[in-house]
């Protein structure tokens, strides 16, 4: 949770995901001015303060000698993914996964560079096609999918997503229909972070009918929540 | 530096009595804002604080309403959690444990959506070995009286309060509604009921719109509003119950972030306050209210913390 220097309004902290902890503590974000809140994140000077409480939450499964993750990003959901990489990169697994990136267009897309220095194999979608594939995002995933079909090790493929809820719920759609393991990074309102305003109720299900995103999450087995039923036209087509 | 509450020569007696329980200091930090005090535990000295109110407990666990459940306003954020809570059974045996150790004061908030839960949940509480208060959430929707909340109409908060005084012998604290035209006639029906204080005030009934889907931002459409924004309106029901002359002790919530927002409600006749909002957005904010209390009570020659109860200075 991150909060600047500024007043009363707005009042409240940002749930905002970590990109990259470097060996000396100092962090890294990524964060899109969409809101009022980002907007003054944007707008911060080198100097200023902010208050931070965390890490906080769960993360991914740690990368596997024996797995293949799919690493599906879309637009600013980029920093759970990016810092999964990195991971796999340190422990000498970058091989083990892909990241499959994609946003509404090429501008949408950052850190290109980094990623690539990261040595992981990158997939570009953008809905306009002014980069990667032509497309949402779920598509590439699709593909890759159809791609690791036939290989020895797709029995033990793991998918990893976070951005936009319509594409997460879509992502696990994809997953469940391939019967893989799926897990989703959540994004929802909340005021605390640490399990007691009880605003981030995510509908799952067990015994009780919601899980928080901020102490149980962000990051959910996908089978474990409740997903609705699709409203979304069908995927636009590759071409 | 000594954590407030702990009396050394020149430093003001921070220790207050409001409500039948004795304080070490008047910061409270208030229920449904610092869910069962462990949360918290890692994060400040949870002995530093005047006591907690946990979150509202009903006889039944409950699991609250659909997301979305809170949205951010100007200066304040709407809330409609509802009443989510491990019930009365979930409470003694999981929550319990660690609150009669935590070195602070705990009051147990309650609820029921009967009058007969009402009765029942203060009873089976009271009966607790380390609760050492009870507070009344008055906001719950009377079910059987086509959902008006129990504490709206003086009559039928009386007879409810009146009821649950029969129940207990620990302190009964009663959260009282601002969403009503006549505060000090909800704060009478308490007083001659038998309540050992006041809390006030509980959220304000509000609502926020989407205008570009054209929705309400909150799954049941009205919520609680609470921060900084509710300040003023707070400020004044504790002083209209406080200059009415009832005499009954107040705890001050609305708003509070700092220790001058406390210290104006002790001015305007509150015994206690309570932080709420503020925990969610610095979650050792209590225990600095009471740090800056401190600070006041020094910078102004205040030597008994007390003396501000009601010191309100009025223009001739």
């Amino acid at each position: 949770m991150l909060r600047g220097d500024w007043g009363r309004d707005p009042l409240l902290p940002r749930p905002i995901s970590l990109l990259s902890v470097a060996p000396d503590g100092r962090a890294d974000l990524l964060a899109r001015g969409v809101g009022r809140g980002t907007r003054l994140l944007e707008a911060a000077q080198p100097g200023d303060r902010v208050a931070v409480l965390g890490p906080l939450g769960s993360s991914f499964p740690d990368p596997e000698p024996e797995t293949i993750d799919l690493l599906v990003a879309g637009g600013v959901g980029l920093p759970p993914l990016f810092m999964q990489a990195e991971h796999a990169a340190k422990r000498g697994l970058i091989d083990r996964c892909e990241l499959i990136y994609g946003g509404r267009s090429a501008r949408d897309l950052v850190l290109l560079a980094e990623m690539r220095a990261l040595g992981v194999n990158l997939h570009l979608a953008t809905e306009d096609g002014s980069v990667g594939r032509r497309g949402r995002v779920t598509l590439s995933l699709e593909a890759r999918l159809d791609h690791h079909l036939s290989s020895a090790r797709f029995s033990r493929l793991r998918i990893m997503a976070c951005g936009p809820q319509g594409m997460l719920w879509a992502v696990a759609r994809i997953a469940e229909a391939v019967n893989r393991e799926c897990y989703l990074s959540l994004e929802a309102h909340m005021a605390c972070g640490i399990g007691v305003c009880l605003g981030c109720a995510t509908p799952v299900h067990d015994s009780r009918p919601y899980r928080y995103a901020c102490c149980d999450g962000p990051v959910f087995l996908a089978s474990t929540l409740v997903i609705p039923p699709t409203s979304d036209p069908p995927p636009r087509s590759a071409g | 530096m000594s954590a407030p509450g702990f009396e050394s020569p020149g430093q003001a007696r921070l220790a207050v009595r409001c409500g039948g329980i004795d304080f070490k200091n008047p910061v409270l930090t208030a229920s449904g804002t610092f869910g069962y005090g462990k949360e918290f535990d890692s994060l400040m000295a949870l002995p530093a604080l005047g006591g907690m109110v946990t979150k509202g407990i009903s006889p039944k666990p409950r699991f609250g309403n659909p997301a979305p459940r809170i949205c951010e306003t100007a200066a304040g954020m709407l809330n409609s959690i509802g009443l989510e809570n491990v019930g009365v059974e979930g409470f003694a045996s999981s929550k319990l444990p660690f609150l009669r150790a935590c070195g602070t004061k705990v009051l147990v908030n309650f609820f029921g959506t009967t009058f007969d839960e009402y009765v029942s949940c203060g009873e089976q509480l009271s009966q607790l070995d380390g609760v050492d208060g009870l507070e009344m959430n008055v906001s719950c929707p009377n079910i059987k009286a086509g959902g008006i909340e129990f504490g709206r109409e003086a009559r039928v908060l009386g007879d409810l309060v009146r009821a649950c005084r029969a129940v207990t012998r620990k302190p009964l604290w009663v959260k009282l509604t601002p969403n009503t035209s006549d505060i000090v006639a909800l704060a009478r029906a308490c007083a001659e009921n038998g309540a050992d204080a006041v809390s006030v005030i509980n959220t304000i009934t509000g609502m926020a719109i989407d205008a570009q889907t054209r929705k309400p931002r909150l799954a049941t459409v009205l919520g609680g509003l609470s921060g900084p924004a509710i300040k003023p309106i707070a400020l004044r029901m504790v002083y209209q119950i406080h200059r009415s002359g009832l005499g009954i002790p107040i705890s001050g919530i609305g708003g509070i972030q700092t220790g001058l927002d406390a210290v104006e409600f002790l001015l305007a006749g509150a015994s206690t306050v309570q932080v709420g909002t503020q925990n969610f957005i610095d979650p050792a904010s209590a225990e600095r209210i009471g740090r800056e209390i401190d600070d006041y009570c020094r910078q102004h020659s205040v030597s008994d913390v007390s003396e501000l109860i009601g010191a309100l200075e009025l223009p001739p």
